[in-house]
Protein backbone atom coordinates (compact mmCIF):
# COMPACT_ATOMS: atom_id res chain seq x y z
CA UNK A 1 0.00 0.00 0.00
CA UNK A 2 1.60 3.65 -0.97
CA UNK A 3 -1.12 5.43 1.57
CA UNK A 4 -2.03 3.86 4.90
CA UNK A 5 -3.83 6.47 7.33
CA UNK A 6 -5.66 5.61 10.52
CA UNK A 7 -7.66 7.48 12.57
CA UNK A 8 -5.65 10.68 11.28
CA UNK A 9 -7.38 14.27 11.86
CA UNK A 10 -6.53 17.53 11.77
CA UNK A 11 -7.28 20.68 13.66
CA UNK A 12 -6.99 24.53 12.76
CA UNK A 13 -7.81 26.30 15.77
CA UNK A 14 -11.48 25.04 16.79
CA UNK A 15 -12.34 23.67 13.55
CA UNK A 16 -12.50 20.06 12.73
CA UNK A 17 -11.18 19.61 9.13
CA UNK A 18 -10.29 15.98 9.54
CA UNK A 19 -11.92 14.04 12.13
CA UNK A 20 -10.80 10.33 12.20
CA UNK A 21 -10.03 9.13 8.74
CA UNK A 22 -9.06 5.58 8.15
CA UNK A 23 -7.99 5.44 4.49
CA UNK A 24 -5.48 3.03 2.10
CA UNK A 25 -4.73 2.96 -1.38
CA UNK A 26 -2.20 1.26 -3.46
CA UNK A 27 -1.96 1.35 -7.27
CA UNK A 28 -4.76 2.91 -9.30
CA UNK A 29 -6.46 5.92 -9.95
CA UNK A 30 -8.47 6.65 -6.12
CA UNK A 31 -11.26 10.05 -6.23
CA UNK A 32 -11.41 11.74 -3.11
CA UNK A 33 -15.50 13.56 -3.50
CA UNK A 34 -17.12 15.87 -1.41
CA UNK A 35 -18.40 19.28 -1.06
CA UNK A 36 -17.06 22.48 -0.38
CA UNK A 37 -15.64 22.43 3.28
CA UNK A 38 -15.39 18.54 3.45
CA UNK A 39 -12.03 18.16 4.88
CA UNK A 40 -10.47 16.44 1.25
CA UNK A 41 -7.79 19.60 0.76
CA UNK A 42 -6.37 19.25 3.96
CA UNK A 43 -6.38 15.64 3.85
CA UNK A 44 -4.78 15.87 0.86
CA UNK A 45 -1.89 18.71 1.57
CA UNK A 46 -1.00 16.05 4.53
CA UNK A 47 -0.66 13.13 1.98
CA UNK A 48 1.38 15.80 0.46
CA UNK A 49 3.56 16.49 3.96
CA UNK A 50 2.63 20.04 3.67
CA UNK A 51 0.52 19.87 6.51
CA UNK A 52 1.21 17.68 10.14
CA UNK A 53 -1.45 15.82 11.16
CA UNK A 54 -2.68 17.01 14.89
CA UNK A 55 -2.91 13.43 15.82
CA UNK A 56 -3.33 9.88 13.85
CA UNK A 57 -0.93 8.02 11.85
CA UNK A 58 0.23 8.50 8.32
CA UNK A 59 2.34 6.24 6.20
CA UNK A 60 3.09 7.19 2.92
CA UNK A 61 5.31 4.85 0.11
CA UNK A 62 5.96 2.61 3.04
CA UNK A 63 7.07 5.61 5.35
CA UNK A 64 6.44 7.46 8.23
CA UNK A 65 6.63 11.75 6.87
CA UNK A 66 6.91 12.99 10.92
CA UNK A 67 10.51 11.76 10.61
CA UNK A 68 13.46 14.40 8.57
CA UNK A 69 15.00 11.33 6.40
CA UNK A 70 11.73 9.48 5.51
CA UNK A 71 10.23 12.80 4.29
CA UNK A 72 13.01 13.42 1.87
CA UNK A 73 12.55 10.30 0.69
CA UNK A 74 9.00 10.45 0.10
CA UNK A 75 8.93 14.25 -1.49
CA UNK A 76 11.58 12.67 -3.94
CA UNK A 77 9.47 10.11 -5.23
CA UNK A 78 5.85 12.30 -4.67
CA UNK A 79 3.80 14.69 -6.83
CA UNK A 80 1.54 17.13 -5.80
CA UNK A 81 -0.52 19.80 -7.45
CA UNK A 82 -2.79 22.09 -5.22
CA UNK A 83 -5.56 23.60 -5.99
CA UNK A 84 -3.90 27.55 -6.54
CA UNK A 85 -0.47 26.30 -7.40
CA UNK A 86 1.80 29.66 -7.48
CA UNK A 87 3.73 30.68 -10.86
CA UNK A 88 6.36 32.73 -11.87
CA UNK A 89 5.40 34.62 -14.68
CA UNK A 90 8.42 35.24 -16.28
CA UNK A 91 9.49 31.18 -16.72
CA UNK A 92 9.15 29.25 -19.68
CA UNK A 93 7.29 26.08 -19.74
CA UNK A 94 10.62 24.35 -19.65
CA UNK A 95 12.20 26.27 -17.18
CA UNK A 96 9.13 26.09 -14.59
CA UNK A 97 9.24 22.38 -15.21
CA UNK A 98 12.55 21.62 -15.22
CA UNK A 99 12.87 23.69 -12.38
CA UNK A 100 10.58 21.06 -10.24
CA UNK A 101 12.71 17.84 -12.03
CA UNK A 102 15.92 19.45 -10.60
CA UNK A 103 14.28 19.85 -6.95
CA UNK A 104 13.20 16.45 -7.24
CA UNK A 105 16.38 14.90 -7.84
CA UNK A 106 15.47 13.74 -11.53
CA UNK A 107 19.65 12.66 -12.47
CA UNK A 108 20.82 15.04 -14.80
CA UNK A 109 21.27 13.13 -17.85
CA UNK A 110 17.40 12.25 -17.84
CA UNK A 111 16.54 15.76 -16.82
CA UNK A 112 15.91 17.15 -20.73
CA UNK A 113 13.92 13.87 -22.04
CA UNK A 114 12.16 14.08 -18.46
CA UNK A 115 10.87 17.78 -18.94
CA UNK A 116 10.00 17.42 -22.53
CA UNK A 117 7.88 13.72 -22.09
CA UNK A 118 6.07 15.90 -19.51
CA UNK A 119 5.24 18.63 -21.25
CA UNK A 120 4.18 16.67 -24.05
CA UNK A 121 2.01 14.67 -21.83
CA UNK A 122 -0.15 17.54 -20.67
CA UNK A 123 -0.27 18.68 -24.73
CA UNK A 124 1.88 21.66 -24.03
CA UNK A 125 4.77 20.83 -26.52
CA UNK A 126 4.16 23.21 -29.03
CA UNK A 127 3.79 26.29 -25.95
CA UNK A 128 6.86 24.77 -24.13
CA UNK A 129 8.96 28.09 -24.75
CA UNK A 130 6.30 30.56 -23.75
CA UNK A 131 6.14 32.18 -21.10
CA UNK A 132 4.25 31.32 -18.31
CA UNK A 133 2.66 34.98 -18.22
CA UNK A 134 1.25 34.47 -22.23
CA UNK A 135 -0.68 31.34 -21.13
CA UNK A 136 -4.57 30.76 -20.55
CA UNK A 137 -5.56 29.82 -17.12
CA UNK A 138 -6.16 25.68 -18.42
CA UNK A 139 -2.87 25.83 -20.04
CA UNK A 140 -1.13 26.78 -16.37
CA UNK A 141 -3.25 24.17 -15.05
CA UNK A 142 -1.70 22.21 -17.64
CA UNK A 143 1.75 23.21 -16.75
CA UNK A 144 0.89 22.24 -13.13
CA UNK A 145 0.27 19.35 -13.63
CA UNK A 146 3.47 18.53 -15.87
CA UNK A 147 5.71 19.54 -12.67
CA UNK A 148 3.55 17.04 -10.77
CA UNK A 149 4.37 14.23 -13.09
CA UNK A 150 8.08 15.39 -13.87
CA UNK A 151 9.68 13.19 -11.64
CA UNK A 152 7.28 10.06 -12.40
CA UNK A 153 6.14 9.72 -8.58
CA UNK A 154 5.04 6.74 -7.31
CA UNK A 155 2.36 8.76 -5.37
CA UNK A 156 0.86 11.56 -7.52
CA UNK A 157 -2.01 14.16 -5.62
CA UNK A 158 -3.95 16.56 -7.30
CA UNK A 159 -6.09 18.79 -5.75
CA UNK A 160 -8.87 19.83 -8.65
CA UNK A 161 -6.75 19.26 -11.50
CA UNK A 162 -9.68 19.37 -14.15
CA UNK A 163 -10.86 23.10 -12.58
CA UNK A 164 -10.19 25.62 -16.16
CA UNK A 165 -9.80 22.56 -18.78
CA UNK A 166 -12.08 22.59 -21.54
CA UNK A 167 -14.21 19.22 -21.89
CA UNK A 168 -12.02 18.43 -24.61
CA UNK A 169 -8.96 18.78 -22.05
CA UNK A 170 -10.69 16.95 -19.55
CA UNK A 171 -11.17 14.08 -21.73
CA UNK A 172 -7.11 14.12 -22.51
CA UNK A 173 -6.33 14.61 -19.24
CA UNK A 174 -8.48 11.66 -17.57
CA UNK A 175 -7.13 9.29 -20.42
CA UNK A 176 -3.41 10.57 -18.95
CA UNK A 177 -4.89 9.76 -15.16
CA UNK A 178 -6.08 5.98 -15.90
CA UNK A 179 -2.33 5.97 -17.71
CA UNK A 180 -0.43 7.13 -14.78
CA UNK A 181 -2.53 4.93 -12.42
CA UNK A 182 -0.90 1.85 -14.07
CA UNK A 183 2.29 2.12 -12.27
CA UNK A 184 1.41 4.51 -9.30
CA UNK A 185 -1.10 6.05 -6.87
CA UNK A 186 -3.03 8.78 -8.02
CA UNK A 187 -5.11 10.41 -5.18
CA UNK A 188 -7.44 12.94 -7.22
CA UNK A 189 -9.41 15.68 -4.79
CA UNK A 190 -12.37 17.22 -6.84
CA UNK A 191 -15.96 18.16 -6.03
CA UNK A 192 -16.73 16.86 -10.09
CA UNK A 193 -18.64 13.59 -9.68
CA UNK A 194 -18.17 12.85 -13.72
CA UNK A 195 -14.26 12.97 -13.40
CA UNK A 196 -14.21 10.18 -10.84
CA UNK A 197 -17.29 8.17 -12.99
CA UNK A 198 -14.78 8.05 -15.33
CA UNK A 199 -11.13 7.66 -14.49
CA UNK A 200 -11.23 6.30 -10.71
CA UNK A 201 -10.71 2.59 -10.18
CA UNK A 202 -12.06 3.68 -6.16
CA UNK A 203 -13.55 6.64 -4.81
CA UNK A 204 -14.21 8.22 -1.17
CA UNK A 205 -16.88 10.43 -0.16
CA UNK A 206 -15.90 12.76 2.62
CA UNK A 207 -18.46 15.25 4.73
CA UNK A 208 -17.58 17.10 7.25
CA UNK A 209 -14.26 15.66 8.06
CA UNK A 210 -15.06 12.11 7.75
CA UNK A 211 -15.12 9.21 5.07
CA UNK A 212 -18.85 8.89 4.53
CA UNK A 213 -18.58 6.49 1.68
CA UNK A 214 -15.25 4.34 0.59
CA UNK A 215 -15.81 1.84 -2.54
CA UNK A 216 -16.24 1.74 -6.61
CA UNK A 217 -17.70 4.71 -8.30
CA UNK A 218 -20.37 1.47 -9.36
CA UNK A 219 -20.54 0.65 -5.85
CA UNK A 220 -21.61 4.92 -5.08
CA UNK A 221 -23.96 4.96 -7.89
CA UNK A 222 -25.86 1.61 -6.65
CA UNK A 223 -26.31 3.96 -3.41
CA UNK A 224 -29.09 6.23 -4.94
CA UNK A 225 -32.21 6.00 -6.70
CA UNK A 226 -34.88 8.11 -8.79
CA UNK A 227 -35.86 10.56 -5.72
CA UNK A 228 -32.18 11.60 -5.32
CA UNK A 229 -31.17 14.87 -6.18
CA UNK A 230 -28.70 14.68 -9.58
CA UNK A 231 -28.45 14.14 -13.43
CA UNK A 232 -26.61 10.86 -13.54
CA UNK A 233 -26.62 7.56 -11.77
CA UNK A 234 -22.87 8.12 -9.95
CA UNK A 235 -24.74 12.03 -8.79
CA UNK A 236 -28.11 10.49 -6.97
CA UNK A 237 -25.35 8.29 -4.85
CA UNK A 238 -23.38 10.94 -4.31
CA UNK A 239 -26.67 12.90 -3.21
CA UNK A 240 -27.82 9.50 -1.18
CA UNK A 241 -24.70 9.08 0.79
CA UNK A 242 -24.55 12.63 1.38
CA UNK A 243 -28.43 13.21 2.66
CA UNK A 244 -27.64 9.51 4.52
CA UNK A 245 -24.15 10.97 6.26
CA UNK A 246 -26.22 14.45 7.39
CA UNK A 247 -29.73 12.48 8.64
CA UNK B 1 22.72 20.03 -6.09
CA UNK B 2 23.47 21.37 -9.54
CA UNK B 3 24.47 25.21 -10.66
CA UNK B 4 21.53 24.96 -13.26
CA UNK B 5 18.97 24.39 -10.26
CA UNK B 6 21.02 27.56 -8.14
CA UNK B 7 19.99 29.54 -11.12
CA UNK B 8 16.72 28.57 -11.68
CA UNK B 9 15.99 29.14 -7.84
CA UNK B 10 18.23 32.32 -7.91
CA UNK B 11 15.43 33.61 -10.80
CA UNK B 12 12.44 32.75 -9.19
CA UNK B 13 13.36 34.29 -6.07
CA UNK B 14 13.69 37.66 -8.62
CA UNK B 15 17.96 38.11 -7.29
CA UNK B 16 18.33 39.52 -10.27
CA UNK B 17 15.91 42.71 -9.36
CA UNK B 18 17.22 42.49 -5.56
CA UNK B 19 20.69 43.15 -7.11
CA UNK B 20 19.51 45.67 -9.16
CA UNK B 21 17.95 47.03 -6.20
CA UNK B 22 20.71 46.89 -3.69
CA UNK B 23 23.05 48.33 -6.85
CA UNK B 24 20.57 51.46 -6.69
CA UNK B 25 20.84 51.81 -3.41
CA UNK B 26 24.87 51.89 -3.42
CA UNK B 27 24.73 54.51 -6.00
CA UNK B 28 22.14 56.70 -3.99
CA UNK B 29 24.98 56.31 -1.07
CA UNK B 30 27.70 57.04 -3.04
CA UNK B 31 26.07 60.52 -4.68
CA UNK B 32 24.72 61.06 -0.88
CA UNK B 33 27.87 60.89 -0.04
CA UNK B 34 28.99 63.86 -2.13
CA UNK B 35 26.98 66.27 -0.56
CA UNK B 36 28.01 68.11 2.20
CA UNK B 37 25.53 67.37 5.38
CA UNK B 38 25.19 68.11 9.09
CA UNK B 39 26.11 65.70 11.90
CA UNK B 40 22.13 64.24 11.37
CA UNK B 41 22.33 63.88 7.52
CA UNK B 42 25.78 61.68 7.59
CA UNK B 43 24.45 59.59 10.31
CA UNK B 44 20.77 58.74 9.17
CA UNK B 45 21.25 59.30 5.52
CA UNK B 46 23.44 55.86 5.04
CA UNK B 47 20.96 53.91 7.58
CA UNK B 48 18.37 54.44 5.24
CA UNK B 49 20.18 53.09 2.23
CA UNK B 50 21.33 50.27 4.46
CA UNK B 51 17.41 49.66 5.22
CA UNK B 52 16.62 49.62 1.71
CA UNK B 53 19.12 47.31 0.42
CA UNK B 54 18.48 44.84 3.83
CA UNK B 55 14.57 45.15 2.75
CA UNK B 56 15.46 43.75 -0.58
CA UNK B 57 17.43 41.27 0.07
CA UNK B 58 14.78 39.76 2.93
CA UNK B 59 11.77 40.06 0.24
CA UNK B 60 14.09 37.89 -2.23
CA UNK B 61 12.50 35.21 0.13
CA UNK B 62 9.38 35.04 -0.99
CA UNK B 63 8.47 32.12 -3.37
CA UNK B 64 6.15 32.60 -6.06
CA UNK B 65 6.05 28.37 -6.45
CA UNK B 66 3.85 27.99 -3.10
CA UNK B 67 3.12 23.84 -1.49
CA UNK B 68 4.59 22.22 -5.08
CA UNK B 69 8.34 23.76 -4.19
CA UNK B 70 7.88 23.27 -0.12
CA UNK B 71 7.47 19.43 -1.03
CA UNK B 72 9.78 18.81 -3.86
CA UNK B 73 12.80 17.20 -2.08
CA UNK B 74 15.63 18.12 0.24
CA UNK B 75 17.94 21.27 -1.42
CA UNK B 76 15.13 24.07 -0.74
CA UNK B 77 17.02 25.34 2.70
CA UNK B 78 20.24 24.98 1.15
CA UNK B 79 19.01 26.87 -1.84
CA UNK B 80 17.64 29.49 0.75
CA UNK B 81 20.55 30.07 2.57
CA UNK B 82 22.84 30.18 -0.64
CA UNK B 83 20.79 33.01 -1.96
CA UNK B 84 19.74 35.39 1.47
CA UNK B 85 24.01 35.14 1.91
CA UNK B 86 25.15 35.66 -1.27
CA UNK B 87 22.62 38.65 -1.39
CA UNK B 88 23.56 40.12 2.07
CA UNK B 89 27.15 39.75 1.24
CA UNK B 90 26.18 41.56 -2.17
CA UNK B 91 24.44 44.67 -0.35
CA UNK B 92 27.56 45.04 2.50
CA UNK B 93 30.03 45.04 -0.55
CA UNK B 94 28.80 47.15 -2.56
CA UNK B 95 27.17 49.95 0.02
CA UNK B 96 30.99 49.30 1.70
CA UNK B 97 32.54 50.50 -1.33
CA UNK B 98 30.18 53.09 -2.43
CA UNK B 99 31.55 54.46 0.96
CA UNK B 100 34.92 54.33 -0.10
CA UNK B 101 36.86 57.41 -0.16
CA UNK B 102 33.62 59.31 1.06
CA UNK B 103 32.51 60.90 4.43
CA UNK B 104 30.79 57.74 5.74
CA UNK B 105 29.74 58.17 9.39
CA UNK B 106 30.34 54.89 10.46
CA UNK B 107 32.79 53.42 8.24
CA UNK B 108 32.57 49.25 6.77
CA UNK B 109 32.20 47.83 10.14
CA UNK B 110 28.74 50.08 10.70
CA UNK B 111 27.56 49.07 6.81
CA UNK B 112 28.22 45.22 7.96
CA UNK B 113 26.78 46.10 11.57
CA UNK B 114 23.78 47.64 10.02
CA UNK B 115 23.12 45.96 6.94
CA UNK B 116 23.01 42.52 8.30
CA UNK B 117 20.96 43.46 11.29
CA UNK B 118 18.27 44.87 9.72
CA UNK B 119 18.26 41.94 6.96
CA UNK B 120 17.85 39.65 9.90
CA UNK B 121 15.09 41.87 10.90
CA UNK B 122 13.26 41.44 7.51
CA UNK B 123 13.79 38.09 7.28
CA UNK B 124 12.43 36.75 10.67
CA UNK B 125 9.21 39.50 8.99
CA UNK B 126 9.24 37.16 6.25
CA UNK B 127 9.03 34.08 7.92
CA UNK B 128 6.31 35.48 9.78
CA UNK B 129 4.47 37.85 8.00
CA UNK B 130 5.28 36.88 3.81
CA UNK B 131 7.72 38.37 1.99
CA UNK B 132 5.37 40.83 0.46
CA UNK B 133 5.74 42.23 4.36
CA UNK B 134 9.54 41.38 4.88
CA UNK B 135 9.68 45.41 4.44
CA UNK B 136 7.36 46.27 7.79
CA UNK B 137 10.22 44.94 10.48
CA UNK B 138 12.95 47.28 8.90
CA UNK B 139 10.98 50.39 8.37
CA UNK B 140 10.00 50.14 12.13
CA UNK B 141 13.05 49.29 13.84
CA UNK B 142 14.61 52.55 10.44
CA UNK B 143 11.96 54.82 12.53
CA UNK B 144 13.41 53.57 15.67
CA UNK B 145 17.32 54.05 14.60
CA UNK B 146 16.86 57.28 13.28
CA UNK B 147 15.22 58.65 16.56
CA UNK B 148 18.13 56.99 18.44
CA UNK B 149 20.61 59.08 15.85
CA UNK B 150 19.09 62.13 16.81
CA UNK B 151 19.19 61.33 20.54
CA UNK B 152 22.62 61.35 19.98
CA UNK B 153 22.42 65.42 20.73
CA UNK B 154 18.67 65.73 22.30
CA UNK B 155 19.40 63.94 25.86
CA UNK B 156 17.99 61.55 27.22
CA UNK B 157 19.64 59.65 24.97
CA UNK B 158 18.91 55.95 23.65
CA UNK B 159 21.75 53.86 24.38
CA UNK B 160 20.83 50.11 24.18
CA UNK B 161 22.64 47.55 22.04
CA UNK B 162 19.10 47.02 20.69
CA UNK B 163 19.15 49.93 18.48
CA UNK B 164 22.63 49.41 17.27
CA UNK B 165 22.82 51.71 14.58
CA UNK B 166 22.95 54.64 17.06
CA UNK B 167 25.82 52.82 19.28
CA UNK B 168 29.55 53.74 17.83
CA UNK B 169 30.44 51.02 15.02
CA UNK B 170 33.13 48.73 17.13
CA UNK B 171 30.75 48.42 20.00
CA UNK B 172 30.21 44.93 21.30
CA UNK B 173 27.03 44.92 22.37
CA UNK B 174 25.68 46.83 19.12
CA UNK B 175 27.53 44.11 16.87
CA UNK B 176 26.10 41.08 19.29
CA UNK B 177 22.90 42.46 19.14
CA UNK B 178 22.71 42.39 15.16
CA UNK B 179 25.03 39.57 14.44
CA UNK B 180 22.24 37.40 16.63
CA UNK B 181 19.16 39.13 14.79
CA UNK B 182 20.82 38.36 11.80
CA UNK B 183 21.76 34.59 12.81
CA UNK B 184 18.15 34.40 13.91
CA UNK B 185 16.41 35.42 10.41
CA UNK B 186 19.20 33.74 8.14
CA UNK B 187 17.66 30.45 10.50
CA UNK B 188 13.71 31.16 10.15
CA UNK B 189 14.12 31.98 6.64
CA UNK B 190 16.69 28.74 5.98
CA UNK B 191 14.40 26.19 7.46
CA UNK B 192 10.77 27.64 7.12
CA UNK B 193 11.31 30.01 3.92
CA UNK B 194 9.11 33.37 3.67
CA UNK B 195 5.32 32.95 4.54
CA UNK B 196 3.16 31.99 1.47
CA UNK B 197 0.17 33.99 2.88
CA UNK B 198 -0.53 35.95 6.04
CA UNK B 199 -3.29 33.51 6.92
CA UNK B 200 -1.19 30.04 5.92
CA UNK B 201 -0.83 28.52 9.61
CA UNK B 202 1.47 25.94 8.56
CA UNK B 203 3.92 26.82 5.84
CA UNK B 204 6.72 24.37 6.70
Amino acid sequence: MNVEISALTRRFGTVQAVAGVDLQAGPGVFGLLGPNGAGKTSLLRMMATALPPSSGTLRLLGRDPGSHRPRCEIRRRLGYLPQHPGYLPGFTVTEYVEYFALLKEVPSARIGAAVATAVERVGLGDRRKARLRTLSGGMLRRAGIAQAIVNQPDLLLLDEPTAGLDPQQRVSFRALLRELGEHATVVVSTHLVEDVATACAEVALMDRGRIAFQGTPAGLAARGDERDVGDTPIERGYSAVLSEARS
Amino acid sequence: MSARLLVLHALGRRAHVALLVIAGCALGLRLALLGHWDAYGALQLPLIFETAAAVAVAAATASPFGEPERVAGRWLPHLRVAVTLTLTAAAVGLLATAGLGGHLADGTAGVLRNVTGITGIGLLCAAALGGGLSWTGPTGFLVAALYALYARWHPPGLTTPLLWPARPPHDLGGALCAGLVFAGGLTAATLRGARDRPTDPDAA
